[in-house]
């Protein structure tokens, strides 16, 4: 993992010093809610309905132990026993006092954790595939590249007040579990045809009320030259980028109007006039960085793989959860583990303080200490050794975090929502609950294969529920909340953004909706189809009929 | 009204800010608009174009006045409000393409807290707005004492300079 030195750790603690002066100055009346409010801003802290959220950055998605128990420290010290994690690999305290803010984020600083740039309009939280340096098809580890994104891009000097914000996501494999092409900017690790390290740049992809699959920009930018193009994106879109109108602000607009080409164009012309010298990614960092990542040795242990027969045996419970819960890890004989944070009829992304502390002791017993926070709002743990997924499996029940569940109905995506969110028009979290709790049986569950369910509380698409094969959108209708039903989206590997069904339904009728498409599914699929594979085979016509024909 | 320079320091006001020429002789140090500029100086006349500013809004296009600018005394880049962040990639332009290096100031809706940011972005100077002090402007310039970015300052460069010229550091 990344190490701050000092030099890291002066700019973090003079960012905590800094923080804890305006907020003395507000809580003193020298400045007023409006002055304070593009600052608290610029750490993190937005207020919502209730009480004053703090969003803490998680550098691409990677924790350590340590990192972990702080959080789980904070969640018990500052909030009410628990943290929400994000789609954006972020994790979300929901009851912080303004007074104790400056404390809370000063203990963050001691394990190098911070909430610099998780809000406003500037160049997000960096993220990352989550199975990074562990994953068999990748070609760099990801983290690298976007240590060397987040150094350039906290607080730059130049592009910090944007015209929107600006996320950009990182992906070393083929398989992308970033979802890069809905990013502001998506970085695909490649080689040319010389077998050269380098990107392939999709710019202008993004969700809320105007979805957009991010075009190709440059099929390749040789690794040196990195930093050198986002520069000139980012120039580019701050020069043109509209501000007059929000919803219209961010760069994807702007692509999308002057054409990808243009676009492609102009960013050359200001990427040529910009001095290689100064923003070239040099080698010796690159290798210090890839020194820092590097993993300690893992024996490869084929003896110790497990098969879904041998684990069987040992539990029935056990098969399922290794089926949709552990993935194949590069090194033979072990596996990437995805906790999730996805408990039948529970809040998507939460975890209790105790599961926190449990998660990160997990993480030392049997993961080299490291975790990753996915978007889809689960924890994993990248490198466990096979021989060790019973005994690991057992902690997790006891912590009940050993859903078996992942990538599966219940394994759904939702934003906060009404329930904590001021720009929230319905609620997100108890959807989820009920549609989880309707398909409660999961061995059902496997039986219906991989399927990815989203909401969002409004069109701002936190819950990305235009990218999921079942997306659902609160909507304010008179005063009434409705929930829109798309389907079609994909998030994972390809990406395709879901299309309206048709009206939408209330509170009940959303849940049973869910239920309809699935059953639809299941009378249509053929042998070993899986939902989305259905879908585009029929179009959404069955579906239709099934869901609006009784009415 | 007070400027403060790139030190966070109260410097003297040598500029007046006029919206025609009427009663000022071309030696004046008077701050005009692009209009006033492209209309009544010589692009040629370099001498009285070191006494002139030039005072940009956002919309205002740099490069329509392009043949002037090395030459002037002073640009001002007028801040619409302190979240339009179109002057910091203004600024880095006429540094990098335009080798400006005469004062350039920022003015309108700034905040303190976005001082280093300025001064960073290659302004070296600002205008304090009436609600806030020059203490204020120096108090978040001292703020920071190093940056991962190399820009238009004097801060070393976590990127670029410090961990190469420190190693001993960098290898904790």
């Amino acid at each position: 993992m990344y190490v701050y030195d000092s030099l890291d750790k002066t700019l973090l603690n003079q960012r905590v010093a800094e923080f804890r002066d305006q907020v003395q100055r507000r809580l003193d009346g020298d400045l007023t809610e409006d002055q304070f409010k593009p600052l608290r801003l610029m750490n993190g802290l937005y207020l919502q309905l209730h009480a004053y959220m703090l969003r803490v950055a998680i550098p691409y998605g990677t924790l350590s132990s340590d990192q972990m128990r702080k959080l789980a420290y904070v969640a018990k010290t500052y909030d009410r026993g628990y943290g929400h994690f994000t789609t954006r690999q972020n994790i979300q305290f929901n009851w912080i006092e303004l007074s104790t803010a400056p404390d809370l984020l000063y203990d963050l600083s001691e394990v190098d954790l911070h909430a610099i740039q998780t809000s406003g309009n500037c160049i997000r939280n960096v993220t990352a595939d989550p199975y990074a340096g562990a994953a068999a098809d990748e070609l760099d580890d990801p983290r690298i590249w976007s240590e060397v994104i987040r150094q350039w891009s906290t607080l730059h000097p130049e592009f910090s007040f944007l015209p929107r914000k600006f996320k950009i996501a990182v992906t070393g494999s083929e398989a992308d579990r970033a979802a890069i092409k809905f990013h502001d900017i998506g970085l695909k690790i490649v080689r040319n045809n010389e077998g050269v390290l380098g990107f392939a740049v999709y710019v202008g992809g993004g969700q809320g009320r105007t979805p957009i699959v991010a075009p190709l920009i440059k099929a390749f930018l040789p690794a040196p030259d990195l930093l050198r193009y986002l520069d000139a994106v980012l120039r580019v879109y701050n020069r043109h980028g509209r501000r007059d109108n929000i919803y219209k602000a961010r760069i994807k607009i702007l692509v999308d109007s002057m054409g990808a080409d243009s676009f492609a164009a102009e960013v050359a012309s200001e990427f040529n006039r910009l001095d290689p010298k100064l923003l070239s990614v040099r080698d010796d960092d690159v290798s210090r960085l890839r020194d820092m990542f590097a993993q300690p040795y893992l024996r490869p242990d084929p003896d110790s793989s497990s098969s879904f027969e041998d684990l069987v045996k040992k539990s029935p419970r056990l098969g399922p959860w290794f089926k949709s819960n552990a993935h194949p890890h590069k090194t033979p004989g072990y596996s990437i583990v995805t906790i999730s944070l996805k408990p039948i009829g529970g809040i998507p992304g939460d975890a209790t303080a105790e599961q926190m502390f449990g998660i990160a002791d997990l993480a030392d017993r049997f993961s080299l200490g490291e975790i990753r926070v996915t978007y889809t709002q689960n924890l994993i743990l990248p490198h466990v050794r096979q021989a060790d997924l019973f005994v690991l499996w057992q902690e997790l029940e006891r912590l009940n975090l050993a859903t078996p569940n992942v990538g599966l109905a219940s394994d759904i995506i939702a934003c906060p929502g009404l329930d904590y969110c001021s720009l929230a028009n319905a609620r997100s979290i108890p959807i989820s609950q009920r549609i989880s709790e309707r398909f409660a049986n999961l061995n059902a569950q496997h039986d219906v294969g991989p399927l990815d369910i989203r909401i969002s509380g409004c069109i701002n698409a936190c819950g990305h529920h235009h990218a999921g094969h079942i997306g659902i959108l609160g909507v304010d209708k008179k005063g009434e909340e409705r929930y829109q039903l798309t389907l079609g989206g994909q998030g994972n590997g390809e990406s395709a953004v879901g299309k309206i069904v048709g009206p939408g339904f209330d509170e009940d009728g959303i849940v049973d909706a869910v239920e309809t498409v699935v059953s639809t599914y299941l009378s249509l699929r053929t042998e070993g189809e899986v939902f989305s594979q259905t879908l585009a085979r029929t179009g959404q016509d069955p579906f239709k009929e099934r869901l609006y024909d009784n009415r | 009204m007070t400027i403060v320079n790139a030190s966070g320091d109260v410097v003297e006001q040598g500029w007046t800010t006029v919206e025609s020429l009427e009663g000022y002789g071309p030696h004046h140090g008077i701050i005009v608009s692009p209009a006033v500029l492209l209309d009544s100086f010589d692009e040629a006349d370099h001498v009285s174009l070191s006494h002139t500013g030039v005072r940009l809004s956002v919309e205002d296009d740099v490069s329509e006045i392009a043949a002037y600018v090395p030459h002037l005394g002073l640009i001002e880049l007028v801040f619409a409000q302190f979240k339009d962040g179109r002057p910091y990639s203004t600024a880095l332009t006429l540094r990098r393409d335009y080798k400006f290096t005469h004062e350039l100031r920022a003015s309108g809706d700034v905040l303190p807290d976005q001082a280093i940011f300025l001064i960073r972005s290659g302004f070296s100077s600002v205008d304090v707005p009436d609600q806030f002090t020059a203490q204020e402007f120096k108090k978040s310039l001292m703020a920071y004492s190093v940056a991962y970015q190399s820009a238009h300052d004097s801060h070393v460069s976590l990127i670029d300079d410090l961990r190469r010229s420190t190693p001993d550091v960098a290898a904790e």
